[in-house]
């Protein structure tokens, strides 16, 4: 057993070092803003712009959305397919793995053209449609990711027995979901949420083509002129994002406890 | 090295500009735009532009200002799009009369007639057309020449201590790892008229045939391993991946200033094979709001908006008109790189920028890329 | 008693397969509405020309050699980083899951890993430029020691810098994704075979590998695909010189030289096809292995 450990923590710090490195390279580049010394300039340039507070909340109410309504469209789906019709399961795997392989500026485009104010559900004219429009973009884009995410977690537990073991004891298909099958998937759904989460906070494409005034387009708006404000935006918009990652883990044990409160 | 044909060509280019200029010397340059569009701008409420960082040509205290002159709200989409990017948004947007349409798109030169084409734009002519050369406009109003610029080298003078002065300078091995350009030669404008310059420094006037000889170099500097692969921003000149980037000198120049001497940035217009590139402005044909996108036009177009581009580095179109008439600050004129390195400016016709492209595009993986270099 | 028990199991049985595809109604729904129908409007492009008319003439130019070598360059960047993050990735997860290390390993590792699997793009490109490029950081480092890494022939635009790159986002990625599995396995097993008189190799050979198997593979295809699709990175490090079919895509459709969206349209079905059939080869393995484990 000891062996073993020893070979973890190995593990973990080779793994640290390859993760570690490039982002120290980027926090030292970003503190070179003054000639000459080390100086915190660039964050204060960035922190100080309202765009950025602005942009950034946006970013995380929209991903937080995204992430309860994939859950809602995703875990249903996996745990029906796999109970009830594993037939499905090659073309829900397909249509999960589309977003991955069509430019988002295809499906942009095709969004534009479907929703435009010109359509029968003309969501690009108002702030709210679009914004709905662009959310329900991320949810594509997340729906790799969760549905893999939770489709393992599925695999991990004998969810044939447990569904019948509930409906023995008179469970409705809701509770079933939420409070026997949701909690014994917890980390799937975290996964996903995570994944998720941090591909709203830096997706570009849709929020510029939407027009949606969200985190991406700044990012990329500050990248195109500035040297080091970049970096220093990397690194916030990095610490922010794994913040806000530590809040959905501490969100996700929340559901178990009340599960367990049962 | 200049050759007799392409200096003639260039002097035909400012001996007609300056013809243009005499003529209309007299000619009011300070027309202002009806009242009626004004009133039906104001009516639309806003204009939509795209592909416009606030740091390129000045851009952004451009913006602000005609936004406190006319109190008309402007919707900045996407400014990082490249020439391809706008026109795909105005097709992508014909039916879509909402925020994410353009009113007006600002392109390279090919781009202009090309759109004309396909039916995307559509035309005015501004109260200041007379004023602007007639080899930057096309007849109809369809597009109009807005600035210039030349291709440069700008360099990080920290880690750079020869500055190179010529394209022939960048073979030397003193530049090992030093050289980049600021897009893909198969995808940006910028690029490739970088591919056609350093072809042009050899000598050759024929188009096809000097883009096949900026390959060439580029091959040779990539053999020498002097050609950094990596697409160059002023982050990547700061940073040292890319301590000589070829860039419109409006960029290097609006780069020097955001870089505030750290690191330092000499801007150098090349000896030879000094290569113009115009952009040109157009509305699109499905704008929502056409009024303000008129209004737009005639602002850009006004002295005020003229100035505002040299502010930025950029010569506009009727930058000589300007002098002529005696309207350029004198300050300003010091701050742009001497007068001497555009006189020998090559500005490629539409043909003659469609041929190297061609070329360029095509055969740059072939000649220049690694397929597979593991 | 049994039969109000053998009343609510056939109710229980008859429900289900119509609340099955409600259940999954919404997942379809929102499938059509959001990915298929908008692409299907885009991609019809691939079969037209310039001017609308039907045309199969941009698939058949899918077919020349620079657009077969890129679609093969591809293929190849994405597989070797998608092999290399799955096996790396499983180590990192079997470690932080399994060895024993403290409690606070696990959610550091998994939150990391949420925001490290989509820095990508520019951020991560510079990143890695201001590490392994020839001024940076790392390099800088050795040198100073004494080893330049790029005398010894490194050099970080390759297909190698390129797939050490993606590998950022992979492993990441790896790790979230077979996480689910690795919770799965229960300490009873390991137990039962230390009773039975299995070594640490058999058990993890024998037992761990076989269950662990499908969930693997399904995040290896995942990998895979993450990478094929992948512009961002490859075209903030290595722009003009790695010629991948998202760049070429990108190039027809928004670059301002080319131009020609309908050839990008039919680049895009040549990578809708290609992740179909990685798909098919995907589930033809589970479908085994599946067998297998039963």
């Amino acid at each position: 057993m000891k062996s073993g450990r020893f070979g973890a923590w190995l593990a973990m710090a080779i793994g640290a070092l390859y993760f570690l490195a490039p982002l120290i390279a980027t926090f030292e580049f970003s503190l070179r803003m003054r000639r000459g010394e080390y100086s915190f300039d660039a964050y204060r340039v960035v922190l100080g712009s309202s765009a950025f507070h602005d942009s950034f909340l946006y970013s995380t109410v929209l991903g937080a959305v995204t992430i309860v309504v994939g859950l809602l469209v995703v875990v249903p789906t996996a745990y029906w397919v796999h109970l009830r019709l594993p037939k499905l399961r090659g073309v829900v795997e397909f249509i999960t793995l589309l977003p991955l392989v069509i430019p988002a500026i295809v499906l942009v485009f095709g969004y534009i053209k479907l929703y435009g104010s010109s359509s029968i559900l003309p969501l690009t004219t108002t702030s709210l449609g679009a914004d709905a429009l662009l959310m329900f973009g991320y949810v594509g884009l997340g729906l790799p990711y969760i549905y893999r995410s939770v489709e393992t977690a599925l695999r991990a537990i004998d969810v044939r027995t447990l569904t019948e073991a509930a409906e023995s004891q008179g469970a409705g298909i809701w509770t079933i979901l939420f409070h026997v099958i949701l909690p014994n998937i917890r980390s799937g759904i975290l996964s996903g949420a995570f994944l998720t989460f941090a591909i709203v906070i830096g997706e570009f494409t849709f929020a510029s083509l939407l027009d949606r005034p969200a985190f991406g387009p700044y990012l990329q708006l500050i990248g195109a002129n500035r040297a080091y404000e970049p970096s220093a935006l990397a690194i916030i918009a990095f610490a922010l994002t794994w913040a806000c990652m530590g809040l959905i883990q501490l969100f996700g044990s929340g559901i178990r406890l009340s599960a367990d409160k049962r | 090295m200049m050759s007799k044909t392409n200096l003639q060509q260039s002097l035909k280019v400012w001996a007609s500009v300056a013809a243009m200029a005499l003529a209309v010397g007299a000619a009011p340059a300070l027309a202002a735009p009806p009242d009626d569009l004004i009133a039906a701008a104001k009516k639309e409420g806003q204009l939509t532009v795209i592909a416009l960082p606030r740091d390129w040509c000045g851009y952004g205290p451009m913006i602000d200002s005609f936004k406190a002159k006319y109190g008309l709200a402007v919707n900045e989409l996407n400014p990082d799009a490249g020439s391809g990017d706008e026109v795909e948004a105005i097709k992508a947007n014909k039916d879509n009369k909402g925020p994410q349409a353009p009113d007006v798109i600002d392109v390279g030169l090919s781009f202009g007639p090309s759109a004309k084409k396909d039916g995307l734009l559509a035309p005015y002519k501004v109260s200041t057309w007379d004023s602007i050369p007639a080899t930057a406009k096309d007849a109809d109003g369809y597009w109009v020449g807005d600035y210039y610029g030349v291709l440069s080298f700008a360099v990080n003078a920290d880690i750079i201590k020869t500055i190179p002065t010529d394209w022939s300078d960048l073979l030397k091995p003193d530049y090992k790892a030093g050289v980049a350009l600021a897009g893909d030669p198969r995808v940006s404008n910028q690029a490739t008229m970088g591919v056609y310059a350093a072809g042009l420094a050899s000598g050759e006037t024929d188009a096809a045939k000097a883009a096949a000889k900026g390959l060439e170099f580029f091959a040779d500097l990539n053999k020498k391993g002097n050609f950094v692969p990596v697409i160059g921003k002023a982050a990547s000149i700061a940073q040292g991946t890319t301590p000589i980037l070829v860039f419109w000198d409006y960029n290097a120049l609006g780069a020097r200033d955001t870089l505030k001497g750290n690191p330092k940035l000499e801007v150098v217009v090349p000896k030879s094979g000094v290569v113009a590139g115009v952009y040109v402005q157009a509305i699109s044909a499905y704008a929502p709001h056409p009024s303000a996108a008129k209004l737009w036009l005639e602002y850009l177009y006004s002295d005020e908006g003229q100035l505002a581009w040299l502010k930025g580095y950029c010569h506009p179109i009727r930058f000589n008109n300007l002098v002529e008439t005696k309207k350029v600050p004198a300050d300003l004129l010091s701050a742009l790189p001497p007068a001497e390195g555009y006189a020998k400016a090559k500005f490629p016709s539409l043909d003659e920028q469609a041929a190297a492209k061609d070329v360029i595009a095509k055969q740059w993986d072939a000649v220049v890329g690694a397929t597979v270099a593991k | 008693m049994t039969t109000t028990a053998a009343a609510q199991s056939t109710r229980a049985l008859r429900l289900p397969n119509l609340a099955a595809w409600l259940g999954v109604a919404p997942f379809f729904i929102f499938a059509v509405m959001f990915l298929l129908l908008p692409t299907a409007s885009l991609l019809v492009g691939a079969f037209q020309d310039h001017d609308g008319a039907f045309t199969l003439a941009n698939l058949g130019r899918l077919w020349q050699p620079s657009i077969r070598l890129s679609y093969l360059l591809s293929i190849e960047v994405s597989v070797a980083s998608a092999f290399f993050g799955a096996l790396i990735g499983l180590a990192l997860a079997i470690a932080a899951l399994r060895g024993g290390l403290p409690a606070w390993v696990r959610p550091t590792l998994m939150t990391f890993s949420g925001v490290a699997s989509n820095f990508a793009g520019v951020p991560l490109a510079f990143a890695f430029m201001a590490t392994l490029g020839r001024l940076g950081f790392v390099t800088v480092l050795l040198r100073s020691i004494g080893f330049d890494i790029y005398v010894a022939g490194f050099n970080l635009f390759t297909f190698t810098g390129l797939t050490l790159t993606y590998l950022y986002f992979q492993i990441p990625l790896m790790v979230l994704v077979v996480a689910p599995a690795i919770d799965g396995l229960r300490a009873e097993w390991s137990e039962a075979a230390e009773i039975l008189g299995a070594g640490r190799l058999q058990y993890w050979r024998m037992i761990v590998m076989p269950i662990l198997w499908p969930s693997v593979l399904g995040a290896s295809l995942l990998l895979f695909a993450n990478a094929f699709g992948a512009i961002a990175t490859a075209y903030a490090l290595t722009g003009s010189f790695l010629n991948i079919v998202p760049i070429l895509l990108y190039a027809q459709i928004r670059g301002d030289v080319l131009h020609d969206p309908n050839l990008g349209y039919a680049l895009a079905l040549g990578m809708l096809l290609i992740t179909g059939l990685s798909n098919l080869a995907y589930l033809y393995l589970r479908a085994r292995s599946d067998r297998w484990l039963k």
